[in-house]
């Protein structure tokens, strides 16, 4: 078959290109960039604004290098991205080219990186808890399969860490790795944890490192869930880990604004939201299919920053870490009620009450700042809030079974309160308050 | 509307979701067009109309395309369609689960797992038959509205109606009662210009002009939530309107999804708009196998649900609110008390701000469009009661700000806009004080309701006060605090933790109907009222603080766990006894 080409480009900018005219280009339609003197090929672009006198390009390995006479091949197709079981175990770059240095896998059949929309019907309520054997997510914050929750940490917090640690006690069949703007020894430490931990052979790693191709690294998301979604229709259970979607956002508006585009919050294009929730969105547990959970990283100086913002309300719930501690003040998961009824009766109580108190405790902190929590009960939450930030909001030790976990919780109420300042039911005060 | 000449346009550009067409006829604003896309016919909408600066004997449309434009190019065939947006109103339309744009979604769902662009599928069932009774005789006059006959829809009497927009009409003929769908004639109608017109059971309205009242009142009647705090403190009427903003987090959703469960009503309307599918999906699947609470039929049977979430195309959502709004004025028409959810209109003003910003427009605070005050108040308009039907469409919108602020733009504009405000305050949500409406932060156009207004200012008094204190021992410590004073933070705390928060998983605490808030009322303004008299006999200060404070948590697990328990008459009518006892100490009682 016999492509179109242009022979000449009228503007390049940082990561966009444009020519003259109508050259018959469709809407996110591919096209190839080739050294007009060797044909050698330089470059893919996608189609991203398009009038009857110029067509707008984004270039996925940047515009370093192009010239007027770089040549235009159309492929007259959407980006799709390949997808073969002998993906498993390697490693690819933003749009889905083989980047750990191994021989080319042998596509078994393209596919779509539009991320239509899953109709809703075919979503299933999801009702499968992921156990982690984290107590501030088993315990506070339940987990389930097809959530899609981000990680809320500050840049310096060990957020990878944690992200590593939940992956490799997750029950899934496909582990889709997606690293945006990541550095290279992040890369390499998610490499080594999931090897070390015997995941790697069903890990497929797609990474954008810091210093790539911006175009690369805004495709990312789009090619490896499309993928993930491949094996969710395939009936297996996939996991997702997006970190960190902050840089990604950080892409997105950089592009937003070399197309000069009416910036809303802090220069990030109007359509955050939605740039965010549709990738978001593609976690679901599927009818008559399998599934797709998507842990991510969100990093942040403060949660009103637009990210974060807009992340939270798309995600169900958050975990935030704060000081190498899993916060039980700003963590949730918004659809621990599906699953944490089916527990032990003491499960969702003692969640509650502890978090109450835990509130109270944080006042009191505050009112001790200025030494006002002189009284015995403030003192007592004061010792309460120090066991628990050591004893619960620890996320990096052994892990813990939940049954343990809710005697651990019980543990620590009888060590600092009285039964009826834990608001808890006289029923479940005795059964659980004399218990070992 | 009645130019039968196909008007067509062809694309210049394109961009997201935004094109521009050239066009030598006509082009009617707000009208809709089809664009041809690879074979596949996608909907859009006309925003502007202007000059073409090459060519002076065309004209250039720029449109809004309701679906993604993947694979468009420059030449592809616009159809204008010369009617504006529009929804199908008729029977059928209760227990329907939509996408933005009307397309039942269990219908395209049937022939792909995945919403494409130009999946289209009729809004309603056109197979279905109903039992068609007529109302109107030969020779009777008739305009928009009037009623020619009915359906059992479910359990209500579905009016069939002239259309709105038709003027005085005279019947002609009108069908006998039958079983027939709703593609079939059951009437025809000769106009005064002598045009015959034939009516079906369903017809098109457009959606961004509202449906008239017959005679508009002020609501009156309280709606019972079964949530405690609202409809104690923050009463809404039957066609009021309400503010919900809260940061993510705050239980939005949740509250959303109580008042979906509890809410009295005939009717209730979800528009799902640009959240999370799986939330509405755990309306449709989960909410069928609950009861109605008034007629302990499954709770669909009285929703319908427009689900544009967050990942369908962004024009749609637009569009999603104000078709869900017409469908509420069309069973308000009818005579029903229709509750309308919308969830978020924040995405839907965001969705506003994506396509100003594209259009290039001249952004206003935070690139909101400039007028968007005044869409969001023109909007929350359209809710309303009508003594003339006697049904009302009650409109609670959530807003979801940027950043928890409630001074962004869209919340200001819609506490303008509404009656009611229910603010969800992050610190409670926090502390997991559920619903985490701040009950010191809210307003209410309601005066009376189930209980008195004096009953709720002495209520809102004592949380005032009780916060007061609580912010003195925050600040000075415990120590400084009188007995007495101590006593009403206890009070305070005491109404907080029993009354206003409610366990909204919890089979018996989830939802209070009006004779439990009596006695609940009951108890709380004997509890404020009473002076209780702890014995303290040479206590230290700070022995007897916390003595009493031990009283009171015996007092509020008592309580607690009467919320959860109490269910029989004899079991409920305890609770204001046992305050009683606990004023005078009687310890015994507890």
């Amino acid at each position: 078959m016999i492509r179109k080409e242009i022979n000449r480009i009228s503007e390049v900018g940082k990561a966009l290109i444009s020519v003259e005219g109508n050259p018959g280009v469709a809407l996110n339609h591919v096209v190839e960039l080739l050294n007009a003197d060797n044909n050698q090929s330089l470059s893919f672009a996608k189609a991203i604004n398009i009038t009857e006198d110029s067509t707008r390009f984004q270039v996925f390995n940047g515009t370093q290098g192009l010239s007027t006479k770089t040549k235009i091949r159309m492929h007259e197709v959407p980006l799709t991205a390949g997808f073969s079981h002998n993906m498993l175990g390697r490693s690819f770059d933003g749009v889905g080219n083989v980047a750990d240095g191994g021989p080319d896998v042998i596509m078994e059949k393209q596919v779509s990186t539009r991320l239509d929309t899953l109709n809703p019907t075919v979503r299933l309520v999801p009702k499968q808890p992921l156990w982690t054997g984290i107590p501030m997510i088993d315990v506070f914050n339940t987990l389930v399969k097809s959530q899609k929750i981000p990680i809320f940490a500050g840049p310096t917090e060990p957020y990878n860490r944690l992200l590593s640690q939940i992956a490799q006690g997750a029950q899934a069949d496909v582990i889709i790795f997606a690293g945006i703007g990541l550095k290279f020894d992040e890369y390499q430490y998610f490499k080594e944890q999931l090897s070390q931990s015997g995941n790697i052979d069903k890990t497929i790693m797609f990474t954008h490192l810091a210093g790539d191709s911006q175009i690369k690294g805004l495709m990312l998301p789009d090619v490896a869930l499309s993928v993930a979604r491949e094996f969710g229709d395939e009936g297996k259970d996939v996991l997702v880990l997006l970190t960190d979607m902050t840089n990604w956002s950080n892409i997105l508006r950089n592009v937003a604004n070399y197309q000069d585009m009416i910036p809303s919050l802090q220069g990030y294009p109007g359509s955050l939201y939605s740039e965010l929730a549709k990738r978001y969105e593609v976690a679901a547990d599927i009818e008559g299919a399998g599934s797709i959970t998507i842990i991510g990283a969100t990093t942040l100086e403060s949660l009103e920053d637009p990210v974060p913002d807009n992340t939270g309300y798309i995600t169900e719930g958050q975990f935030f870490l704060d000081n190498g501690k899993l916060k039980l003040a700003r963590s949730l998961s918004r659809l621990k009620q599906q699953v944490n009824d089916d527990t032990r009766d003491d499960h969702r109580p003692i969640m509650t009450a502890m978090a109450s108190l835990l509130a109270d405790a944080e006042k009191a902190y505050e009112a001790a700042e200025v030494g006002a929590a002189n009284d015995p009960y403030s003192q007592k939450l004061l010792r309460y809030r120090t066991d628990f930030i050591e004893n619960m909001e620890e996320p990096f030790g052994e892990p813990i079974e939940l049954e343990a976990a809710l005697d651990k919780c019980w543990d620590i109420l009888r060590r600092h309160f009285e039964p009826t300042e834990t608001g808890l039911s006289k029923k479940l005060i005795e059964q659980y308050w004399h218990k070992n | 509307m009645n130019n039968k000449k196909r008007r067509t346009g062809t694309l210049i550009a394109i961009q997201d979701s935004l094109v521009k067409a050239r066009f030598y006829d006509d082009v009617i604003m707000g009208e809709t067009a089809e664009i041809s896309v690879d074979g596949k016919l996608l909907q859009a909408e006309v925003l502007q109309i202007e000059p073409d600066p090459k060519n002076a004997d065309a004209g250039l449309v720029e449109m809004q395309v309701f679906e993604d434009l993947t694979g468009a190019q420059i030449g592809d065939e616009v159809v204008f369609k010369g009617t504006p947006l529009s929804v199908l109103l008729g029977p059928g339309l209760l227990t329907s689960i939509w996408d933005g744009l009307q397309n039942p979604l269990y219908k395209l769902g049937e022939t792909d797992p995945y919403l494409q662009p130009g999946m289209t599928a009729p809004a309603l069932d056109i197979e279905k038959l109903w039992d068609f009774t007529p109302t109107a005789k030969v020779g009777d006059v008739v305009s928009g509205g009037d009623t020619i006959g009915w359906v059992p829809e479910g359990r209500f009497e579905h009016k069939v109606l002239v259309p709105f927009d038709y003027g005085k009409c005279r019947v002609d003929s009108i069908i006998e009662k039958s079983s027939i769908n709703i593609t079939e004639v059951v009437a025809v109608v000769i106009d005064e210009l002598e045009q015959r017109h034939e009516l079906k059971m369903a017809f098109r309205q457009a959606v961004k002009s509202p449906i008239p009242f017959k005679e508009r009142a002020i609501p009156s009647e309280t709606i019972s939530t079964g949530v405690r705090v609202i409809d104690l403190l923050a009463p809404v009427g039957y066609g009021g309107t309400v503010g919900n903003p809260g940061p993510f987090g705050a239980g939005k959703t949740v509250l959303q999804h109580a008042l979906c469960k509890y809410a009295v009503a005939d009717i209730i309307i979800m528009a799902a708009c640009g959240e999370r599918a799986g939330e509405a999906v755990e309306v449709f699947k989960d909410f069928a196998e609950l009861d109605d609470p008034s007629t302990g039929e499954s709770l669909m049977n009285r929703m319908c649900i427009f689900g544009n979430t967050s990942s369908m195309p962004v024009a749609a959502r637009e569009a999603s609110v104000f078709i869900a709004l017409t469908v509420g004025e069309y069973y308000r028409y009818q005579g029903f008390n229709v509750v309308m959810l919308a969830d978020s209109t924040s995405r839907w003003a965001q969705a506003l701000r994506e396509r100003s910003g594209r259009q290039g427009d001249i952004p206003g605070p935070e690139a909101f469009p400039m007028d968007i005050p005044d869409q969001i108040k023109g909007m929350y308009q359209r809710a309303g009661a009508d003594a003339g039907t006697g049904g009302s469409l009650t409109f609670i919108g959530t807003v979801s700000p940027a950043g928890g602020n409630f001074q962004e733009p869209v919340t200001q504009a819609t506490m303008d806009a509404t009656g009611g405000f229910w603010g969800l305050s992050q610190d409670r949500a926090d502390a997991k004080k559920y619903p985490a409406i701040d009950p010191l932060a809210y307003t209410s156009s309601v005066y009376d309701s189930f209980i008195s207004w004096k009953d709720r200012q002495t209520m809102l008094q004592t949380l005032h006060e009780a916060n007061g204190i609580d912010q003195t021992i925050s600040t000075i410590g415990l120590k400084k605090v009188p007995v007495e004073k101590y006593i009403l933070f206890q009070k305070g705390l005491t109404i907080d933790f029993c009354v206003l928060q409610q366990n909204a998983f919890h089979k018996v605490d989830a939802c209070t109907r009006p004779d439990r808030l009596h006695v609940i009322n009951e108890a709380v303004q004997k509890l404020i009222d009473g002076s209780i008299q702890f014995a303290h006999n040479g206590m230290e200060d700070e022995e007897v603080k916390e003595m009493i404070k031990s009283k009171f948590d015996e007092l509020r697990q008592w309580w607690r766990d009467w919320n959860g328990v109490a269910q029989s008459e004899e079991e409920i009518a305890v609770l204001p006894g046992k305050i009683e006892q606990f004023i005078l100490q009687e310890d015994s009682a507890l």
